[in-house]
């Protein structure tokens, strides 16, 4: 009986060796362990045998089962790997043909600048407040410490409406609104348009786009401007941005700057974009002027303040290398497409 | 302003170079446009004197020369006709630099060898009219007197060097529009004493008379003249100016005309006063009057043109005529002529708002009205009166007539303000001392008196606390302050609900392949004409007073144009397939707002303009419905527009939220493609942004997800083709109550079996109780009313 078994055993290895697929495979499965197989005939006579013998017999059939069962499952995995592979094989594509992507537009240059300085700025703890394009002279002006026979009126050439409305010639009536409708402590910065009466050209146009910034609070100083700055500076530009401050004159702020930053093109080597000086002029700034405060209904003696202002399409050219403004407003497809 | 070096070294000892001066300069506040060092574009050019003139054997227009150029007796081969032996004359050595950026070095003329070049005028970069007894076609001839400097170089010898510096002076600063006020500046900035020049005409004292040589003065409006100050010479003789005056003059930019001209100039330049020079003979009863012009009243100014004037405006007048347009210009009748005997200086100060609206109101500003109307000091016309007088005896260009006519009715204000060291410390940040601020001040001639500030009469700017720490802080150094950041309480940065759709939108749109564009607000009646905007929306336009242009005249009522302009670019410059919105604004004056001072209404537009194979009315529509699911607006109807003259009559829908209209879009009207030369159909749409934000909702809420089976059925309903699916889906709708969970139109069938302008429409609906499962008898019943709602209100026939 043994011999038969073992005889049996290594029949059945050789067969389930010898298929070549799993057709062949489950044939020899049937013909050993089907119903019929010829160990299952073995096992159902089991009973023929002594009752001693049985135990021993029937643990030998057992182990030749589970060893045919494992070969058998073993073998049916590479088959069935074997097959799937040849499937894989010739569902081969080319991955480098064309994509089914919808085609994305882009953000304008212009909006992608003052998204990058509005992300700054909620970080450091602003809102954003925006007003009226078509504002009235007293926000725009008077309230700002610009009053009717200023020269800055006239410098700044504004496009009027009438006597007391005109198109704002920037930002700061945004900042008067808010100092007139918010208490301290203020932190806004006011991205938007406004309009200034300059011929269109490769470096100027009658609309373009500001960003001011305002601080009112008790105990703000010139060094926290130069500080906020600095950081704005370096989180826009690149850490390796520098700043730095020259006294200049505007009727809204004193003391008043214009600050400077390193070129971002050349690192203050000196290039074509900073005109070989290093600097690049970016923005002017100072401390609230003490009338503008009261303009507004803030109280110079318990508050001061910070403000700066910047163009956006001056830092949009220069960062992006812009040589010509009127880019920026001709909507050439050719060229929205690029950013 | 421009000043040259050598002028404020009267003022200042200058240790630097122009180029470091002027970087220390610009970080005091006195910022350099551009420096323009003159003289330095030559070299290695020497003064020689010819020798032996040869003709040249090979050349007839040739000469050969020897030149004595102090070191050597070298050849020089010329063509030059104007040449001698024994002139003395430049020559460019070899190896020598000429302006321009032009090299001299040996060459041959026609085998003969030539070591140099004899260079003119205009060689040199020199201006014939400081030249006068030179000639322009040739060898610039030196003359005796540099005999002695033979072999030296020409730019010592002809005191070429001139370093000049271009400042842009801030509008606060009119006392830097003078070499004093600059040398002042220059001085404290180089930590230099400030040598005043002017010392003997500040003590100077001079009677006060009524009347000079018979010349009276009468200020009727003392509002606007403050002070007017006259001195006189006499036999006066009008000449050219020193060379060391039309130096300095033209080295500021100013031309030299002659002797009594060019001082008043000269003053001007160097004191900030403008000054004016009249022949007292020309001045009717020798009397003169400040006075408000009368309406209509004419004047023809020095540069021969006529003027028309009103009361706003201010003129100095003798008992007949106005002489001058007070600041801004004197008169053609009163001009300083050849045989002028007796001269009127005048040194008179404006208000600085009258003088600007006059120079503007007769369109001429001149250096002295840009000087005006930034509001000079009275204290400061004295002065300048005298230094003229000075000047013309200096120059020997006449005499002083004694005393002076000083009318004075609005005293100049010195202001004082309070040093407070800890306010000061506290704006800036810093931690200066009272002494430090008093030291910085005092450089600047500004007064300390027991902790108040007097602000000199030249520093009218100073009127704060804050005036005072700008100062301090200037020349403490900006560059000195710390960087630090506020300590104080935290502050929220967020955006609003507005700011956060309108971020939304703009992603919503480039996620589904619109690129965003920039446009002018300004149209001309013709581009809302071109877009065929309706009269209704075109009376809201508001028109600019002064505009660049016409075509920049009006502010735009409605955003169409300018995207329709986008458009025709594009189309025009062949790009294809192009797929555009703008989140601009629209300006309306709905009620009169912009006449009764008020703000007009400015809404918050998104535009999209569409042209391209892969777009038409639908893609356009799935666009907005995108755009208002992605800022959660999910129940608004769709209804068809028929009257808006921009669109397509059959092609064009309103988006409405109960009777609020929210958008409009369709396709472009035909004539209006025609009108911007667009060869294809064009998309375009226009949303009130600011009505968006009133309706999206910001809050979502969580509803269960359905426990129980949903049905699905599919109906085809036979309607007639005027019959808007919008309807039938109205329908099924309300008939469905709240079992509908979904409704989607899946096949729109046209064919002539249905008949005549039938179509065949088919939705598959699916419905769900969330409370229990729906049986066969449910849907039947509902589905039987939804179709005889069908029939009864629509006349659609179930397609079986």
């Amino acid at each position: 009986m043994k011999e038969q078994i073992a005889k049996m055993k290594e029949n059945s290895l050789k067969e389930i060796e010898k298929c070549i697929d799993e057709k062949q495979l489950n044939e020899v499965k049937v013909k050993y362990l089907g119903k019929k197989g010829e160990l299952t005939v073995i096992l159902r006579g089991m009973e023929t045998l002594q009752p001693e013998e049985r135990p021993i017999i029937g643990k030998l059939v057992n182990q030749v089962r589970d060893e045919l069962e494992t070969l058998l499952q073993k073998k049916e995995n590479e088959f069935k790997r074997k097959e799937l592979e040849k499937k894989l094989e010739t569902e081969n594509i080319d991955v480098t043909e064309p994509s089914k992507k919808i085609k994305l537009g882009t953000l304008h240059p212009i909006t992608q600048i003052i998204n990058e300085v509005e992300e700054i700025f909620l970080g450091m703890g602003y809102q954003i407040a925006d007003g009226p394009e078509v504002e009235k002279a007293i926000y725009n002006f008077d309230k700002l410490n610009t009053p009717p026979d200023h020269p800055a009126r006239d410098l700044q050439d504004t496009f009027y409406i009438t006597e007391n409305i005109l198109l704002r010639s920037q930002t700061s009536p945004v900042q008067a609104r808010v100092m007139e409708t918010q208490k301290p402590p203020i932190k806004i910065i006011c991205p938007g348009t406004v309009y200034r009466s300059d011929s269109v050209d490769a470096t100027h146009s009658p609309v373009f786009h500001q960003i001011e910034g305002l601080v009112v609070d008790k105990n703000v100083a010139m060094t926290d401007l130069k500080g906020t700055l600095e950081m704005f500076a370096k989180k826009c530009l690149g850490e390796n941005t520098k700043i730095r401050f020259r006294p200049h004159h505007f009727p809204f702020t004193e003391p008043s700057a214009e600050a400077d930053v390193s070129c971002f093109v050349c690192g203050g080597k000196g290039c074509k974009v900073c005109k070989g000086e290093g600097w690049i002029e970016l923005l002017g700034c100072g401390m609230v002027h003490p009338n503008v405060l009261k303009f507004c209904g803030i109280s110079p003696e318990e508050y001061s303040g910070f403000a700066f202002g910047f163009g956006v399409e001056r830092i949009a050219m220069a960062k992006f290398g812009i040589d010509d403004m009127r880019l920026l407003y001709e909507n050439d497809a050719r060229f929205l497409k690029q950013f | 302003m421009k000043a040259s070096v050598e002028w404020l070294s009267e003022y200042s000892d200058i240790d630097v170079d122009a180029i470091t001066l002027s970087n220390i300069l610009t970080m005091t506040g006195s910022k350099v446009e551009t420096v323009n060092q003159l003289g330095n574009d030559i070299k290695n050019v020497v003064v020689g004197k010819i020798l032996e003139v040869k003709k040249h054997p090979d050349a007839d227009k040739l000469v050969v020369t020897k030149v004595d150029v102090g070191t050597e007796k070298m050849q020089i081969v010329t063509g030059a006709p104007n040449i001698h032996v024994g002139d003395i004359v430049p020559i460019a050595k070899d190896g020598s630099d000429l302006p321009g950026g032009v090299k001299i070095k040996k060459s041959m003329f026609r085998g003969i060898e030539s070591c140099g070049m004899m260079c003119s005028l205009g060689e040199l970069n020199l201006d014939i009219a400081n030249y006068p007894d030179q000639i322009e076609n040739g060898i610039m001839i030196l003359g005796e007197k540099h005999e002695k400097d033979i072999g030296k170089d020409i730019v010592e010898v002809l005191n070429l060097k001139e370093d000049i510096i271009d400042f842009e002076i801030t509008s606060n600063r009119p006392d830097c529009l003078s070499i004093e006020g600059l040398g002042r500046e220059t001085a404290v900035s180089l930590n230099k004493p400030f040598k005043n020049p002017r010392k003997n005409i500040d003590e100077l004292k001079i009677e006060d008379k009524k009347d000079i040589e018979g010349l009276k003065v009468d200020i009727t409006a003392p509002d606007l003249c403050y002070r007017y100050v006259a001195r006189v010479v006499k036999n006066v003789k009008i000449g050219p100016s020193p060379e060391w005056m039309v130096r300095r003059l033209k080295a500021c930019g100013v031309r030299s005309i002659n002797n009594i001209v060019d001082i008043t100039n000269y003053v001007m330049l160097e004191m900030g006063q403008p000054m004016h020079a009249f022949d007292i003979n020309s001045i009717a009863g020798k009397h003169i009057t400040v006075r408000r012009a009368k309406k209509g009243e004419k004047i023809v100014t020095l540069d021969e043109q006529e003027r028309i004037l009103d009361e706003e405006n201010l003129v100095i007048a003798d008992d007949e005529k106005a002489v001058a347009i007070a600041g801004v210009m004197g008169g053609l009748n009163s001009e300083i002529e050849e045989n002028t005997q007796t001269v009127v200086f005048e040194s008179a100060v404006f208000n600085g708002g009258s003088v600007r609206k006059t120079a503007k109101k007769v369109g001429l500003r001149t250096e002295a009205s840009s000087r005006f109307e930034k509001g000079l000091s009275a204290e400061n016309a004295l002065r300048a009166a005298n230094r003229a007088v000075e000047l013309v005896m200096l120059l020997g260009a006449g005499e002083a007539v004694d005393g002076k006519i000083d009318v004075y009715p609005t005293k100049q204000e010195m202001k004082k303000i309070k040093l407070d060291v800890e306010r000061i410390n506290s704006l800036l940040g810093t931690n200066l001392t009272k002494k430090d601020m008093i030291d910085i001040l005092e450089k600047l001639d500004i007064k300390v008196e027991n902790d108040v500030v007097i602000s000199p009469y030249f520093r009218m700017d100073l009127e704060f606390v804050a005036d005072i720490a700008e100062e301090v802080c200037r020349f403490y150094g900006y560059d000195k302050l710390d960087f630090t950041l506020m300590k104080a309480d935290t502050t929220l940065g967020i955006r609003n609900k507005e700011q956060k759709i309108q971020k939304k939108v703009r992603e919503t749109l480039v996620n589904r392949g619109l690129s965003e564009i920039y446009t002018y607000g300004f149209v001309s009646e013709k581009d809302l004409d071109m877009s065929n905007i309706s009269s209704e929306i075109k009376k809201y336009a508001i028109t600019i007073q002064n505009p660049l242009s016409d075509e920049y005249k009006l502010m735009r009522p409605t955003t169409v144009p300018s995207m329709m302009q986008t458009l025709a670019i594009n189309s025009n410059k062949k790009n294809q397939q192009v797929k555009f919105f703008d989140l601009s604004r629209s300006y309306r004056n709905m009620e009169k707002e912009v006449e009764n001072g008020e703000v007009p209404l400015q809404e918050d537009i998104l535009t999209i303009g569409m042209y391209g194979e892969d777009v038409d009315f639908y893609s356009l529509k799935g666009i907005l419905e995108n755009v208002l699911e992605s800022i959660n607006i999910r129940y608004y109807d769709i209804e068809k527009e028929t009257k808006n003259t921009s669109y397509h009559p059959g092609r064009c829908a309103n988006i409405k939220i109960g009777i609020d209209t929210i958008a409009t879009l369709g396709e472009v009207h035909p004539e209006v493609l025609m009108n911007y030369n667009i060869k294809e159909r064009a998309y375009l749409a226009e949303v009130n942004v600011t009505k968006l934000v009133k309706y999206s909702r910001t809050n979502k809420a969580y509803s269960e997800v359905p426990k129980f089976p949903a049905v699905e059925r599919d109906i085809a309903v036979i309607v007639d083709e005027k019959v808007e699916v919008g309807q039938i889906e109205k329908i099924i709708t309300k008939k469905s109550k709240k079992l509908l969970e979904s409704i989607e139109l899946f096949d729109i069938y046209r064919n002539e079996k249905l008949g005549q302008n039938k179509k065949s429409v088919a939705y598959s609906i699916i419905f769900r109780d969330k409370n229990k499962t729906l049986s066969d008898d449910d849907i039947n019943t509902t589905m039987n009313v939804i179709v005889s709602e069908l029939e009864n209100k629509l006349g659609a026939e179930l397609r079986k």
